[in-house]
């Protein structure tokens, strides 16, 4: 090919490239929704139109003041206009009105409201008038919108002529809206990118220049041309799209955590910005904006970046833990992988159709269904949702198989390492808990989608001649059967993860090995009756929150257990401080503190004063970061040289652990102290007089997220330039030491046996 | 070196003192809460400090006889004297703890009935405000004169014991007053409700915040409590 040729098709690339950039979808949909047909609302409104589709020749109109003011009454006249000119003394027209807030009233003969409804019509006399005044009085509050629905039949009056009458009549529906006096106008800014659209825009251009440049530069440089560029490239990525190896699939796994992990952060920086001062709606965020952002954080770092690490870790260990070949259905583990990428992008989706979902992590309904959460986003959310949940479920299943069934000689139950034991306890978890989420949020697709009233919550409409009331406090008892035991899934693998590394690096056997055992059983077994400590102000039972302050309570006794075995393994040991042991170490302290405000927030007293406060929000960063990333991190640390056969630079990772330590106390300590000071979750503005303390949380988090880029960097550059690991660089005992660093094609050349120590001497 | 005093001591009233004079046992459950969980800390921290300077690896350590060997299960090490009195300890602190946090909710839960209260306020929370009614038969005292609408503000005599029936229209909202300490969610279609003995909480403005996510501007959903002593 001569350079000619090239350059055509290098510009043709791109132009091709920047045509598909700015075609990317970025509709807005309604946003109230989907309309579903103007015709079936009016059926559904107990408007009786004459004819089936609306005309636009009928003009509706109504005369209302500017504003109002909450409780004032008002008068408003509603004219219609157009359609057939109508007969002498017949009938000439008809309407329908409802309002969204507030009463509507008739004030003479020609209006009416029927008994028990709130919507106004026309009666026997007002059938022969095109215009209908009447009384509106104002809602309570003059902070909100108000939208009346309007629809109006103009009528010929040929009562004897065809069709019954209807004929030749025409009908249009309008809506109007009357802002209170108090509201805050809403700035319609159709057309203009929402902040979050602006950085997934500017790193898809980002990305795309990363591309352009790194195929170019090997273009000019190895004079090869675009096909055997992008040839190339595609055998070093089709290995990993069809691969079914534990190996490969554990780094996919471990590589998308981190890569939602580093969105989810990004996130959550938006949210710090949000809050660096207390700002008005669309100051950063938008309020709603604002809402996405703190959803999309919680449920990608939870679903997309947490649990993906621990199955990646998972993954890649297992087999070499317990030393076999694969995992026990290869199949099988390559589509769990592969739902959560996919299930990722559904979830995001939302991003790109007017919003993404809106309802926080819990989802709570009522405020989770169709009336209230109107952004498209919020049935991505839902649909994702329950793929991830798939993904997590057939993963547990081969993780269950595998370890039941694949042991090699001499790995005995209680000869297990602790890592797999507490995925083995996990996998018991994610199978009796994952599916009721999925169940949950089913009935939640269907209320959404279908208009089924599992979760809707208000006795209102008329059902069949039946007042349909559901229970909003049901969706709490679903989620939350899950949700408790979710987050045990998350930190019982970082509890699995410190075991190994604390009692590799202090050489010495873990003390009381059979009682961490029971402490990770026991946890998972109370895990499942803790859950009603989400509800302590709902006004649930007074005996079930009794029961279930003192249940988790009781976590706090395994849990100490473990801590006091990991302490009493380093005592008499011989301790070597490498960076994952630090990491470790770390985590003991910032794990502590998170469990001792856990056991804070169990008792009910104080629960009332905290309950979704920010007292929260530092418990569950101090468990989830400070615990299960903190940990996982130490796990890279420790078990890379095996995954790729370098070490990690040393002094990196410890300048890494200073910053992330010091930067991550700094930013989530102070959290304790907003809380008890009265500010509640997710309130994307707040009183003055927390300024000072919020800016000082949004400027460490600030340092903490961009610490990280060191650990990138650190990866990156070992993984070219590091040295040498042998086999066992650490010393550690179990069967993946055994084999070599990275293993084999088949991970072991052949199937070891675990031998044990009593039995040598 | 304001800001590290504010973290060393936060600033709530309802956390140390007591619970809006809702309990008597509010104050001392947040004390020993505190007491504990220092004690707890302080000992993982300085029994992993002796760790790090009494059994630090040196260059030519010896290494111990059940050192761990590659492939092989090491030997079981423990003292199960030690391990079930760490396992009994925090078993009893924890059950300490239950009993301590039911003082304040036997006084908490003992909802005063009909003829003990003095005033019950139907709260009705809706996106995004809060509205309060006074009973049908109560006569409001001629100095209430805080509120100019019933919209986002209420005021209620000081010295009585109040009750508030909190119902929600259309979304779960949650009742909370922030230097009382109370909070009882909103529920559509159910009826929950809170109280407060006015007589053990100075008069004055308070803040009513709405603490369950609701939408849009949940943040903004804020409404003022005045206690008044009537005339």
């Amino acid at each position: 090919m001569n350079s000619k040729t090239l350059k055509i098709l290098s510009v043709g690339f791109l132009v091709s490239l920047l045509f598909a950039v700015s075609a990317f979808p970025t509709a807005n949909t309604q946003p109230t929704g989907i309309d579903s047909g103007l015709a079936d609302m009016v059926e559904a409104n107990g408007c009786s139109c004459h004819g089936t589709e609306p005309s636009a020749g009928v003009g509706i109109s109504l005369s209302m003041p500017d504003n109002f003011t909450a409780g004032m009454t008002y008068t408003l006249t509603l004219n219609v206009s157009g359609g057939p000119s109508p007969m002498e003394d017949g009938n000439q027209g008809g309407f329908f009105i409802t309002a969204s807030s507030g009463t509507l009233d008739s004030i003479d003969d020609n209006v009416w409201k029927p008994e028990g409804r709130t919507h106004l019509t026309q009666n026997e006399d007002g059938n022969n008038n095109r215009e209908w005044s009447f009384n509106w009085t104002a809602p309570e509050s003059d902070s909100i919108v108000v939208t009346f629905k309007a629809y109006a039949n103009s009528v010929n009056g040929d009562s004897d002529g065809s069709s019954g009458g209807s004929g030749g009549d025409n009908w249009n529906g309008a809506s109007f809206t009357l802002s209170g006096i108090n509201a805050a106008v809403v700035v319609d800014d159709h057309g203009e990118l929402s902040t979050p659209q602006k950085l997934i825009y500017a790193f898809t251009i980002i990305a795309v220049t990363l591309g352009v440049v790194v195929i170019g530069n090997r273009m000019v440089t190895k004079e090869q041309s675009f096909e055997e560029v992008l040839k190339c490239y595609w055998k070093a990525v089709y290995p990993w799209l069809t691969t079914t190896d534990h190996k490969y699939i554990g780094i996919l796994y471990i590589g998308t955590g981190f890569a939602w992990f580093f969105v989810a952060g990004i996130l959550g920086l938006m949210i710090r910005w949000q809050l660096f001062e207390p700002r008005l709606d669309g100051d950063f965020l938008t309020y709603q904006e604002y809402n996405s952002t703190f959803t999309m954080h919680g449920t990608t770092m939870i679903f997309m970046a947490a649990m993906p690490i621990i199955f990646g870790f998972a993954n890649y260990l297992i087999p070499l833990q317990i030393g076999c070949r694969d995992l026990a259905f290869p199949r099988l583990n390559a589509m769990s992988y592969w739902l959560l990428p996919t299930g990722g992008i559904v979830i995001y989706m939302g991003y790109f159709t007017g919003g993404a979902g809106d309802v926080g992590w819990t989802g709570y309904v009522p405020y989770a269904t169709a009336e209230s959460s109107t952004v498209p986003g919020t049935d991505f959310w839902v649909a994702g949702q329950i793929m991830l949940g798939a993904s997590s479920t057939l993963t547990a299943i081969n993780f269950l198989t595998t370890i039941l069934r694949m042991r090699a000689p001499g790995v005995s139950f209680m000869r297990m390492p602790l890592f797999t034991w507490s995925i083995f306890v996990t996998v018991f978890l994610l199978l009796l808990a994952i599916p009721v989420f999925a169940v949950a949020l089913i009935l939640l697709m269907a209320d959404r989608t279908f208009g089924t009233l599992y979760f809707s919550g208000s006795c209102a409409g008329d059902l069949m001649g039946t007042t349909a009331c559901s229970d909003p406090i049901l969706w709490q008892h679903l989620f939350w059967y899950f949700g408790h035991p979710e987050v045990y899934i998350v930190i019982l693998p970082a509890f699995g993860v410190l075991s190994e590394i604390i009692s590799t690096f202090s050489r010495r056997p873990i003390f009381g090995y059979t009682s961490m055992v029971y402490a990770m059983a026991t946890i998972g077994i109370i895990s499942f009756v803790v859950y009603g400590h989400h509800m302590f102000t709902t006004g649930a039972d007074p005996l079930f929150r009794f029961v279930v302050m003192l249940t988790t309570m009781l976590v706090a006794v395994p849990t100490g257990i473990k801590i006091f075995n990991w302490l009493a393994t380093m005592t008499e040991g011989s301790i070597v401080l490498k960076t994952p042991m630090i990491f470790a170490l770390g985590t003991i302290i910032t794990f502590t503190i998170g469990g001792i405000t856990g056991i804070i927030l169990a008792s009910i007293p104080m629960n009332i004063a905290l309950h979704d406060g920010y007292f929260v929000v530092a418990h569950f960063h101090y468990v989830l970061v400070g615990g299960t990333l903190f940990s996982f991190i130490g796990g890279i640390y420790y078990w890379f040289p095996k995954m790729t056969g370098k070490l990690m630079n040393e002094r990196m990772g410890l300048l890494h652990f200073a910053l992330t330590f010091i930067s991550f106390n700094a930013a989530f300590y102070p959290m304790h102290n907003v809380g008890i000071a009265g500010m509640p979750r997710r309130y994307a503005t707040y009183d003055p007089s927390l300024t000072e303390m919020n800016q000082m949380i949004t400027i460490f988090a600030f340092i903490f997220g961009f610490v990280q880029l060191l650990f990138v960097y650190n990866v990156l550059h070992s993984y070219k330039y590091g040295e040498d690991a042998d086999d066992d660089p650490w010393g550690g005992w179990s069967l993946e030491w055994a084999t070599s660093s990275p293993p084999p094609h088949n991970s072991f050349t052949e199937i070891p046996t675990l031998k044990s120590a009593e039995e040598n001497e | 070196m304001s800001l590290l005093d504010e973290i060393i001591f936060p600033d709530n009233p309802s956390i140390w003192h007591d619970f809006g004079g809702t309990s008597s046992g509010y104050a001392g459950i947040t004390w020993q809460m505190m007491i504990w969980s220092i004690i707890v800390g302080v000992l993982v921290f300085v029994w992993m400090t002796y760790n790090l300077i009494m059994f630090k690896h040196k260059e030519g350590d010896p290494e111990h006889k059940d050192a761990l060997k590659v492939g092989v299960f090491p030997h079981e090490r423990g003292d199960p004297r030690i391990e079930i009195a760490w396992t009994i300890a925090p078993l009893i602190l924890v059950i300490w703890l239950t009993y301590i946090s039911l003082a304040p909710l036997n006084y908490l839960w003992d909802v005063p009935d009909e003829e003990e209260t003095d005033l019950v306020v139907e709260v009705v929370a809706g996106q995004w405000y809060w509205s309060f009614s006074y009973e049908d038969n109560y006569v409001v005292p001629s100095n209430f004169d805080k509120c100019s609408t019933n919209v986002n503000c209420v005021e209620v005599p000081h010295g009585s014991i109040i009750r508030f029936n909190i119902n929600a229209l259309d979304v779960l909202h949650a009742f909370y007053i922030v230097e009382i300490g109370v909070k009882q969610d909103a529920v559509p279609g159910i009826e929950t409700l809170a109280w407060v003995d006015t007589s053990d909480v100075s008069p004055g403005e308070y803040n009513i915040y709405c603490a369950e996510y609701c939408g849009n501007s949940h943040s903004e959903m804020l409404a003022k409590l005045y206690i008044t002593v009537a005339e």
